[in-house]
């Protein structure tokens, strides 16, 4: 568990100790500092630990370990070892071009105004399914809508190997088609190759550690 | 005068006991690293410590009068 969480949980156990003794003993609210402490201990902590807390899940949710937390995620989890350099998600994953322990929230968020708090909800949403739906066997997982490059170019915008690659600037319609979003990364031919779950079982993976 | 402190008291001990509930059930979902956690945190932990706030503040803009 980690450090901010822990001093989370005590000072939330502080504050409910606290509420403890005003429940035990609420004639101490009658005098001026007893009124003080009652509005402390009965509103601004309270709150301060809702917001702490929030902040934490928030911060929690965004970890690979949380999304692989649920069985259904599990193959895809598997697919990041998957030793093949033309397996984006691998390739990405295995080299830290993305954060491993964020490894999933890096490309899966939505890098636009408000992107943070969609891909939260749409998290609630695979939340509902799993529990109170059916969640599809992990080869029918769809994304919402189509992948945008919008995500992939967050980081490789400006980058020599995208603005000067051989391929990317083989024809000069290329580069603002991709940038335009009318040309999609994962066409085929191009980076396709994305968490293959169907072939999973015939795969070879690389044995690193997270 | 009297029975209006009693009532506030009252008040104070429900917003409490409101608060610690919502408390306990944040600490033990903190605790708890599951996706359902964050839900139960948010759904049950957050109304309960929403409750206990507005119970409290509501307690000091609603004092019956002695004569109630």
């Amino acid at each position: 568990m980690p450090h901010a969480t822990t001093l989370i949980v005590l000072l939330v156990l502080f504050s409910a100790a606290l509420i403890a003794v005003l429940v035990a003993r609420p004639n101490v609210t009658e005098t001026r500092g007893g009124k003080i402490l009652a509005f402390l201990v009965l509103c601004f902590l309270p709150i301060l630990c809702g917001a702490m807390g929030v902040s934490s899940e928030m911060n929690r949710a965004e970890t690979t370990a949380f999304c692989l937390s649920c069985h259904t995620m599990e193959a895809y989890g598997k697919s990041l070892y998957i030793d093949d350099p033309n397996h984006i998600p691998a390739a990405h994953f295995q080299n830290h071009r993305v954060p491993a322990d964020r490894a999933c929230y890096s490309c899966h968020t939505d890098y636009a105004m408000f992107g943070t708090l969609k891909v939260k909800l749409d998290g609630l949403h695979h939340v509902f399914i799993y529990y109170f739906g059916t969640p599809p066997a992990p080869e029918n997982i769809k994304l919402y809508k189509p992948f945008s490059n919008r995500e992939c170019l967050h980081c490789h915008l400006g980058a020599r190997s995208f603005e000067e690659g051989a391929v990317h600037t083989a024809d000069p319609a290329t580069l603002p088609a991709i940038k335009s979003n009318t040309l999609s990364c994962m066409s085929s031919g191009c980076h396709e190759v994305v968490h293959d779950i169907a072939h999973l079982k015939d795969a070879k993976f690389w044995k690193g550690s997270q | 005068m009297m029975s209006s402190v009693n009532s506030m008291e009252q008040r104070l001990q429900i917003a409490g006991v409101l608060l610690i509930m919502g408390l306990v059930i944040e600490a033990i979902c903190l605790l708890w690293a599951r996706p359902i956690s964050f839900v139960i945190f948010v759904a049950l932990g957050g109304l309960f410590l929403f409750a206990g706030v507005v119970t409290f503040l509501f307690s000091h803009v609603s004092i019956p009068r002695a004569d109630d």
